[in-house]
C-alpha cells in the first residue's frame, strides 16, 4: 500500500501537452478517480504512474520513492486496461499467474503461486474457467481475468483505465459494486480513469476532474457536485447538465438575498459571495433546483416556453427556451401536467444557485 | 482517437484474440470455403443444364492441368524403348515398377534427395531464426540508424540471387565453399521477405498487450518467446511453409554453386538423371515424381499456410 | 540526466532530495524495458546475422558486379584484370547478344503473364461455387504448386521434347523451330504457375462479399457484366500482385531453358539470365557482369512496384 503524489508533473508529446503541471496527492488506500472528457490526458497521467510514459518534467512519487526513472516492473503496481490486454494464447490460469512468473521481483515458489492464483480466481469467481483461453470467455469474464491478474501480485497501487467501458450497462453497474467491494477488502490505493461521471460518483473516495491536461478540481464526489469549482466542472458533472444563463448581479447587500437580472427576467439567488453588484456573471442552476410555474406569479423568475418534455418513467425533463438559451427542469412524474409550447415562469431555489465569473469561469459564491 | 473508445477497444480485444487463435488474414480466407459461393436461383431444367455445363468445363480444365502429370507417370512407369517402339501411346507399355528402386540405386537419387533435405532444413531454420530476431529489433526496439538498417534489408529485394549469381559464385569459390552445404546455403540464411512478414505480425500485437507484459515484468527474451512469437505463429507458420517451398525448389544457385555430381541437389540432378542412356529415360521421370513428393505432402498437410504464405509474399515456387 | 542510469533505483533515490525539474528524452514509443543503451545493443545483436549475410551475399556481390563490369579478365585466371572504365559495360549492354537476351526475356513474359493470369482466373472462377465435388477440382487445380521449375521442365520433356515428346509433331510447339521453341518452353512455366495463380485468385474471390454480388444481381446486372464491373475490380490487387510475381519469374527463367532446349535452337531460347549464367561458359565474366547489372535495373523496377503494393496491402489489409 502506498500513496501516490504528482508534483508539477508535465507530459509532452512533441508539441502537444497531454498533462500540464499536475499536482495531486493520492492518499494511501484511497480510491481516486481521474475523470474527464476524451483526450484530456487522464490515461497519460495513469500511464505515467505505471511507468509506461516517461515524465517530461516534475516529480512523481509512489510511497517514499521518486519513480521518475524506475522501470514499470520495479514499481510494484498493477494495471487493468480498457481492452483487458489478456494474452490470447495463454489459458486464464497462465494469464493470471503471468506477473508472478515473469517478474523476477515478484517471483514466488510454485505452490505459493498456485495458491495465489486460485485465491484470485476464487475472489473473482473464475475458478471454473481457469483452463479456458480468453477468446472463450464473455466480456465480463475477461474483465475479471484482467482484475485477477492485477490482484494476484498484491501491488502497492492498482491502476485502471476505463475497465468497464466494454461491458453492457447491466454488467457495468454490477461490476462497479464489485470493484468498490474489492477496494474495501484489499484496502489498496486505487487510481481509476474514466470519462463516465456515474462511475466516478459511485465509486470514488475523491474525484480529480481533468480538462485539457489540467486538474480542474479535486474533492469528494458530493463536494464536486455541490460546489463545482468552475464552469467546466459544473457542466461536466451532473446529468442532465447544469443550466447556465448570463446575468447582472443586483442589489446585493451583506446579508440580504440578492437577485440577478437576465434578459428574460430577474432570478432570486442566495448569498452572492465575492461578487460585486453590477458585475456580469454566469448563473448555474441544476435541473432539480429549477421549477416551472404558471407565468402569472412571476417575481424572481424568468419567462420561458416549453420546447420538449422527455419522459423517463420515474421523472421527466422539461426543456424550455429562455430567450436564446435552453434550460432543463427536472420534475417528478406526478408534477402537474405541462404542454409543449406552453409559457411558464422558471424560478430557482435561491440557495442552490451557483455563480461563476464569465471570464475566468471560476466559482464566485 | 476519433472513434468511439468502446468500439475500438472491443475491436482491439477481438483482434487480440484472433491473432493467436486460428486466424486467417482477412485478405485470405480459408482456401476452400464453399459456403461463400454465389449462385442465382434458376428453374429446375435450366439449373440442371447449367450444372452439367459447369462439370464439363471443370473436367476439361482438369484434363489440361492433369495431362502433363499423367504423361509423367506414364513415361516413368513404361519401359522407355518398348514405349517408343509402341508408337508412344496414351497408355503405359510394359510397366516397370522397379524404376524407383533403380533411380535410387543407379542414379543415386537418395543422395541428392538427402542433400536437398539438409540444404532446405538449414535454410528454413536459419531464415526463421534470423527473420524473427531482425523483425523483433525492427518492431520492438529503438536504436540509432534504424531507418537505414530497414532500408538495407528491404533493398535486398532488388538483389535476388539471379542478379548477383556470378559474383556470388566467385565469392563462394574464393571461400573454397563450392560443393559444400555452407556454399549451398550461405546466401539464403536471411530473407527480407521473412523479416518483413514477421515484423508485420509483431506490429499487429496491440500496444496494450505490450504495456501489460511490461508491467508483468517480461524481459525482451521472455516477451519474444512467450508472447510475440506465439501470437504471430500463424504468420511464422506460413513463412516456414513458403520458405520450405522456396528452398526445396531452388535451381539456379545449387546449379552453379556445385560442379560435382555428388553435390547436386535433387532439382539440379533432375537435369541429368537418365539422360545419357535412352533405355533409362524413365529414371529421370521417376526422379521428378520423387522430387515432388515432399511438396505434395506439404500441400496436403499445410494447405492453409501455403495459401496464406503464397498470398502474403512474392515467393516463387 | 540523458545518460541512462545503470541502476535506476539508486539514481531516483539520489534525486528525491532535490526538487528540480526532471527532463527526459521525449521519444520512446516502443518498449521501455531496462535501458536504452542495452536495448540498442540487443537490437544490433539481433540484426547482426541478417546484416552480415546481406552484406556478404547481396551488397558486396553488387559491388563485385560493378568491378567485373569495369574490368576485363584474361582467360587465364592467374593474369591480373585490367580496368576499362564503362567501356565494357556500354558495349555489352548495346550488343546484339544482350538485346536478343532482352527480347527473349520480354517474349517469355508476354507468353507467360497474360496466359497465366487468364487461366488462373478461369480456374478460380469456375470452382468458386457451391457444387458437389468442387473440392476435388480445387485440389486438382492447386496441385501444380507442388512442382518446381525443374520438375515442370522434366514434365514438359514428355510433351515437347523433339524426340520423345507427345506433341513433337505439332508445329507451334516444336522445340526445333526457332520461332516456336520459346513459346513451347514458356508453356511449362504457365503450367507450373497455375497452382499459385489459382490459389491466389480463388482466395481473392472469396473475399468479395456476397451482398455485393447479390446487390448487383438485383440491380439487373448479368453474369458477365457482374464479373467485369464488380468482381474484377475487387480482386484487382490480387491480380496485380500475381502479375508482378509472374513477371519476376519470367525475368528469372533459367531451369526450363537449360532442361528443355539448352538455349537452342541456335540461341533462340537464350533468355537474359541464361546468357548471364552462361552454362557453356562462352562469355567473358565482365560481359556477364554487365548483363547482370542490366538485370538488376529490370529487377529494381519490378521490385519497386512489388514493394509499393506490399506496403499498400499491409495498410488496407489488416
Ligand atoms: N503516444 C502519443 N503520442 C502523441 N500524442 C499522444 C500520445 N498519447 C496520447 N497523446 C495525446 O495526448 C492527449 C491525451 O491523451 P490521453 O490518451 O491521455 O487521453 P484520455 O484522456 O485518456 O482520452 P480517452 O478518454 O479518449 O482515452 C491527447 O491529445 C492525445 O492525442
Ligand atoms: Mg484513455
Amino acid at each position: 500500500m502506498s500513496a501516490v503524489a504528482f508534483d508539477q508533473v508535465t507530459k509532452k508529446f512533441g508539441d502537444t501537452v497531454a498533462v500540464d503541471e499536475f499536482s495531486l496527492q493520492i492518499a494511501d488506500g484511497e480510491f481516486m478517480v481521474l475523470l474527464g472528457p476524451s483526450g484530456c490526458g487522464k490515461s497519460t497521467a495513469l500511464r505515467m504512474i505505471a511507468g509506461l510514459e516517461e515524465i517530461s518534467s516534475g516529480i512523481l512519487t509512489i510511497g517514499e520513492r521518486v519513480v521518475n526513472h524506475i522501470p514499470p516492473r520495479e514499481r510494484d503496481i498493477a494495471m487493468v486496461f480498457q481492452s483487458y490486454a489478456l494474452y490470447p494464447h495463454m489459458s486464464v490460469e497462465n494469464n493470471i499467474e503471468s506477473p508472478l512468473v515473469a517478474n523476477k521481483r515478484a517471483k514466488v515458489d510454485a505452490t505459493e503461486r498456485t495458491r495465489r492464483v486460485h485465491e484470485a480466481a476464487e475472489t473473482l469467481g473464475l475458478t471454473e474457467y481457469l483452463a479456458r483461453k480468453p477468446g472463450e470467455l464473455s466480456g465480463g469474464q475477461r474483465q475479471r481475468v484482467a482484475l485477477a491478474r492485477a490482484i494476484v501480485r498484491r501491488p502497492e497501487v492498482f491502476l485502471m483505465d476505463e475497465p468497464l467501458s466494454n461491458l453492457d450497462a447491466k454488467l457495468r453497474t454490477q461490476t462497479r459494486l464489485e470493484l468498490v467491494d474489492l477496494h474495501r477488502r484489499l484496502g489498496t490505493t486505487f487510481v481509476y480513469v474514466t470519462h463516465d461521471q456515474v462511475e466516478a460518483m459511485t465509486m470514488a473516495d475523491r474525484i480529480a476532474v481533468i480538462s485539457d491536461g489540467r486538474i480542474q478540481q479535486v474533492g469528494a464526489p458530493q463536494d464536486v457536485y455541490e460546489k463545482p469549482a468552475n464552469l467546466f466542472v459544473a457542466s461536466f458533472i451532473g446529468s442532465p447538465p447544469m443550466n447556465t444563463i448570463l446575468g447582472t448581479l443586483q442589489g446585493a447587500t451583506e446579508n440580504a438575498a440578492a437577485s440577478v437580472l437576465t434578459a428574460e427576467g430577474t432570478l432570486a439567488i442566495g448569498h452572492p459571495g465575492s461578487a460585486q453588484p453590477g458585475t456580469e456573471l454566469v448563473l448555474g442552476i441544476r435541473p432539480e433546483h429549477l421549477h416551472a410555474t404558471d407565468p402569472v406569479d412571476a417575481p424572481g423568475a424568468v419567462r420561458a416556453t416549453i420546447q420538449n418534455i422527455e419522459l423517463l418513467g420515474h421523472e421527466r425533463h422539461v426543456i424550455c427556451t429562455v430567450g436564446a438559451t435552453q434550460m432543463t427542469v427536472r420534475q417528478p412524474n406526478d408534477a402537474p401536467p405541462l404542454a409543449i409550447g406552453q409559457a411558464v415562469s422558471l424560478h430557482a431555489d435561491p440557495a442552490e444557485v451557483h455563480l461563476f465569473d464569465p471570464v475566468s469561469t471560476e466559482r464566485l459564491n | 482517437m476519433a472513434t468511439d473508445p468502446t468500439v475500438s477497444a472491443a475491436n482491439e480485444q477481438n483482434r487480440l484474440n484472433q491473432t493467436a487463435e486460428k486466424i486467417v488474414d482477412p485478405l485470405v480466407p480459408a482456401p476452400y470455403d464453399n459456403d461463400k459461393a454465389v449462385q442465382s436461383p434458376r428453374s429446375g431444367l435450366r439449373n440442371a443444364v447449367a450444372t452439367t455445363t459447369t462439370y464439363l468445363v471443370l473436367t476439361a480444365l482438369s484434363v489440361i492441368v492433369l495431362f502433363p502429370i499423367y504423361m509423367l507417370l506414364l513415361r516413368a512407369l513404361s519401359s522407355p524403348l518398348k514405349y517408343i517402339s509402341a508408337g508412344q501411346p496414351l497408355y503405359p507399355v510394359s510397366i516397370e515398377w522397379d524404376v524407383f528402386n533403380r533411380a535410387f540405386g543407379q542414379a543415386s537419387l537418395g543422395r541428392s534427395m538427402g542433400l536437398s533435405f539438409v540444404v532446405t532444413f538449414v535454410i528454413v531454420i536459419a531464415q526463421v531464426l534470423t527473420s524473427v530476431l531482425a523483425a523483433y529489433a525492427f518492431a520492438f526496439l529503438e536504436f540509432p540508424l534504424k531507418k537505414l538498417a530497414f532500408v538495407l534489408v528491404i533493398g535486398t529485394l532488388l538483389l535476388p540471387i539471379e542478379v548477383t549469381l556470378i559474383a556470388n559464385v566467385e565469392i563462394i569459390r574464393k571461400l573454397h565453399l563450392l560443393n559444400s552445404v555452407p556454399g549451398l546455403t550461405f546466401p539464403f540464411l536471411v530473407t527480407a521477405i521473412g523479416i518483413f512478414l514477421i515484423r508485420q505480425g509483431f506490429l499487429g500485437i496491440p500496444r496494450d498487450l505490450r504495456d501489460a507484459s511490461e508491467l508483468d515484468g517480461y524481459g525482451h527474451l521472455r516477451f519474444l518467446f512467450k508472447v510475440a512469437m506465439p501470437m504471430s505463429k500463424a504468420i511464422i507458420g506460413s513463412f516456414i511453409v513458403i520458405a520450405f517451398l522456396g528452398a526445396w525448389n531452388q535451381y539456379v544457385w545449387p546449379r552453379f554453386a556445385t560442379d560435382r555430381g555428388a553435390w547436386q541437389t535433387v532439382q539440379v540432378a533432375l537435369r541429368t538423371i537418365g539422360s545419357e542412356n535412352p533405355g533409362e529415360l524413365n529414371l529421370g521421370f521417376a526422379a521428378a515424381i520423387v522430387a515432388s513428393l515432399p511438396l505434395l505432402a506439404l500441400l496436403i498437410f499445410f494447405q492453409r499456410q501455403i495459401v496464406r504464405g503464397l498470398t502474403a509474399g512474392a515467393v516463387k515456387g | 540526466m540523458n545518460t541512462s542510469p545503470l541502476n535506476p533505483t539508486e539514481q531516483a533515490q539520489g534525486e528525491s532530495a532535490q526538487v528540480t525539474t526532471v527532463s527526459a528524452p521525449a521519444k520512446a514509443q516502443t518498449r521501455r524495458f531496462g535501458n536504452k543503451v542495452r536495448d540498442a545493443g540487443l537490437a544490433y545483436l539481433f540484426l547482426l546475422p541478417a546484416l552480415i549475410i546481406f552484406g556478404v551475399f547481396a551488397y558486396y556481390p553488387l559491388y563485385r558486379l560493378f568491378w567485373y563490369a569495369t574490368h576485363t579478365q584474361s582467360r587465364f585466371r592467374n593474369k591480373p584484370a585490367s580496368y576499362v572504365g564503362l567501356e565494357q559495360l556500354k558495349a555489352s549492354l548495346t550488343s546484339n547478344d544482350f538485346i536478343s537476351g532482352l527480347t527473349h526475356s520480354g517474349l517469355y513474359m508476354l507468353y507467360t503473364v497474360p496466359l497465366g493470369l487468364l487461366l488462373g482466373v478461369m480456374l478460380a472462377v469456375s470452382t468458386h461455387r457451391r457444387l458437389k465435388g468442387i473440392k476435388v477440382f480445387q485440389t486438382i487445380f492447386s496441385s501444380t504448386v507442388a512442382s518446381s521449375v525443374a520438375v515442370a521442365s522434366v514434365v514438359f520433356i514428355t510433351l515437347v521434347n523433339p524426340e520423345i515428346g507427345y506433341f513433337k509433331n505439332v508445329p507451334w510447339l516444336s522445340l526445333r523451330n526457332p520461332t516456336s521453341a520459346l513459346f513451347a518452353v514458356s508453356l511449362s512455366s504457365v503450367w507450373q504457375n497455375l497452382g499459385l495463380t489459382f490459389i491466389v485468385v480463388l482466395a481473392a474471390l472469396q473475399t468479395v462479399p456476397d451482398e455485393l454480388i447479390e446487390a448487383a444481381t438485383l440491380d439487373g446486372y448479368g453474369a458477365i457484366r457482374r464479373f467485369w464491373r464488380i468482381t474484377v475490380p475487387l480482386i484487382s490487387p490480387a491480380l496485380l500482385f500475381l502479375g508482378i510475381v509472374l513477371v519476376v519469374s519470367a525475368l528469372q527463367a533459367f531451369a526450363q531453358i537449360e532442361i528443355l532446349t539448352g538455349g537452342g535452337p541456335s540461341g533462340a531460347t537464350e533468355t537474359l539470365l541464361f546468357k548471364i549464367a552462361d552454362p557453356r561458359g562462352i562469355r567473358p565474366l565482365g560481359v556477364r557482369a554487365s548483363y547482370s547489372l542490366g538485370l538488376f535495373v529490370l529487377t529494381a523496377i519490378v521490385a519497386g512496384a512489388q514493394y509499393s503494393i506490399m506496403s499498400k496491402r499491409v495498410h488496407y489489409g489488416d
